[in-house]
């Protein structure tokens, strides 16, 4: 189950006690009339701060040239002491389509966490990825990140939605400040076979850049630009153009 | 958290929706129950488009006790799949109203205050549907236990001591099922959609 959890730091009562600020806790009271979840997210999606729009910057490198990436990302990065947190999912791509072509599909991803089985499945709506001219410096695409319980693959499939494909994807997450770094390595699914003995898809690891943030901050996508030239040349990250791959 | 019945409170001709709620209010708080703020759950229905195929209902419900979280539950043929999410997932349906479309007319809420009296948690619900007044539902909450077939006699000892002899000896179908498993929010949601339904499906009020 989800929460609401709030936390307000209070500076201990010893040290300048005078100075303690007054917080003001608005309590829910009983003449106040209750809003429906729909006008709390309407007002969230007027005052814009829900996280829907993707900055997206991608690069790939060979097995033999992660180490010196990864030693290069530890010193850039802000997790330092604490070292890259490892990650380890299967990620499933489904979508569902009105009609057939040139009805445009709804793409939907599922991602749950193989080395954390507890944690909520994170269910992901991807748009249409926007490269935009020269000037622009990452792809943009819209982007909702819902976590849900595990019954999230049988809904999907129940709603119509068809799993186009599925993979296993095991590396390394870095952060600096409210950039996202990965590189990681995709593995096919094991048919029946154990975890440990999944093949992987190349000879190589996929290195992504991405900030998720609410819409119209382009801001970000300078700083990324900036921190992408920092990775070269040990990487090149850079807009990768969905439509150029598809034949 | 803990074990919920929901219980339709009839309506008589010589009091209105408004008048049934202060009645009730009256008789709870004269029990000892304190007012502990408001209540809400709603539920909107989605259809899918023809172009799909065989119909699909997805009814999507909101209770304002788990403010965080949103809860699904999809209707394809005898098969119901139930899923709890964020409250993003209210985005993504609005993303996919080519393919489920909402039948705004029946979108339905009950609504009202919540009490607290001891172990228990009374919400005193007027149901509305598109506006329109449709009855009253007493939801009423064990909290110290979380199997069903445990509190249900305790639970119909004070529903019967509240509202009286419109609730039945037997649990609810929908508890008898699961009189052994492990109360979870989600079965407070199935049991308003139940009772949603009912209220849907009759043109006065109940």
């Amino acid at each position: 189950m989800f929460t609401v959890r709030t936390r307000i730091k209070i500076p201990p009562r010893a040290i300048n006690a005078h100075r303690r600020p007054i917080i003001y806790i608005k309590h829910r009271t009983m003449a106040a009339p209750i809003s429906t979840a729909m006008d709390s997210l309407s007002a969230a999606l007027k005052s814009n701060i829900i996280p829907n729009q993707e900055y997206l910057l991608q690069g790939s490198v060979l097995d033999s040239a992660v180490e010196v990436l990864l030693h290069r990302l530890r010193g850039l990065c802000d997790n330092v002491d604490s070292g890259p947190e490892t990650f380890h999912d299967h990620e499933m791509c489904f979508s569902i389509r009105r009609g057939p072509p040139p009805e445009q599909p709804l793409l939907l991803r599922v991602r749950r966490a193989l080395d954390y089985q507890d944690m909520p499945w994170q269910l992901r709506y991807i748009g249409q990825p926007e490269l935009g001219d020269k000037s622009r410096p990452t792809i943009v695409r819209s982007s909702i990140d819902i976590a849900t319980s595990n019954s999230v693959v049988e809904f999907l499939t129940e709603l119509g939605c068809r799993l186009d494909f599925e993979y296993i994807v095991r590396g390394y997450m870095f952060r600096k400040g409210r950039m996202k770094v990965t590189v990681s390595k995709i593995f096919k699914m094991g048919q029946g076979k154990l975890p440990e003995s999944v093949e992987p898809i190349s000879q190589s690891y996929l290195v992504e850049l991405s900030v998720l943030a609410p819409s119209g901050q382009d801001a970000i996508a300078e700083d990324m630009r900036i921190f992408a030239e920092q990775l070269r040349p040990l990487v090149q990250l850079e807009k990768i153009d969905y439509k150029r791959l598809v034949h | 958290m803990g074990v919920t019945v929901l219980q339709q409170f009839p309506m008589t001709e010589n009091r209105t929706g408004p008048q049934t709620i202060e009645f009730l209010t009256k008789r709870i708080v004269a029990l000892g129950a304190v007012q502990t703020g408001q209540f809400l759950v709603d539920c909107e229905t989605y259809m899918s488009v023809p172009q799909l195929g065989v119909q699909k209902t997805v009814h999507v419900l909101h209770n304002s006790e788990q403010p965080a979280s949103v809860f699904a539950v999809l209707e394809s043929g005898s098969k119901v799949v139930p899923l709890i999410a964020d409250g993003l997932f209210d985005l993504l349906m609005l993303k996919m109203t080519s393919i489920y479309t909402s039948k705004k007319q029946t979108k339905i809420e009950s609504k009202g205050p919540r009490f607290e009296i001891g172990d228990f948690c009374v919400k005193l619900g007027s149901v509305t549907m598109s506006q329109n007044f449709k009855g009253v539902l007493v939801e009423v909450e064990y909290r110290p236990c979380v199997v069903p077939g445990s509190a249900w006699d305790l639970m119909r000892e004070f529903l019967q001591g509240f509202i009286g002899s419109v609730v039945p000896n037997q649990a609810p179908q929908y508890l008898q099922n699961r009189m052994n498993d492990i109360y979870q929010p989600m079965d407070t949601i199935q049991q308003y959609l139940e009772h949603f339904g009912q209220y849907r499906k009759t043109t006065g009020v109940i």
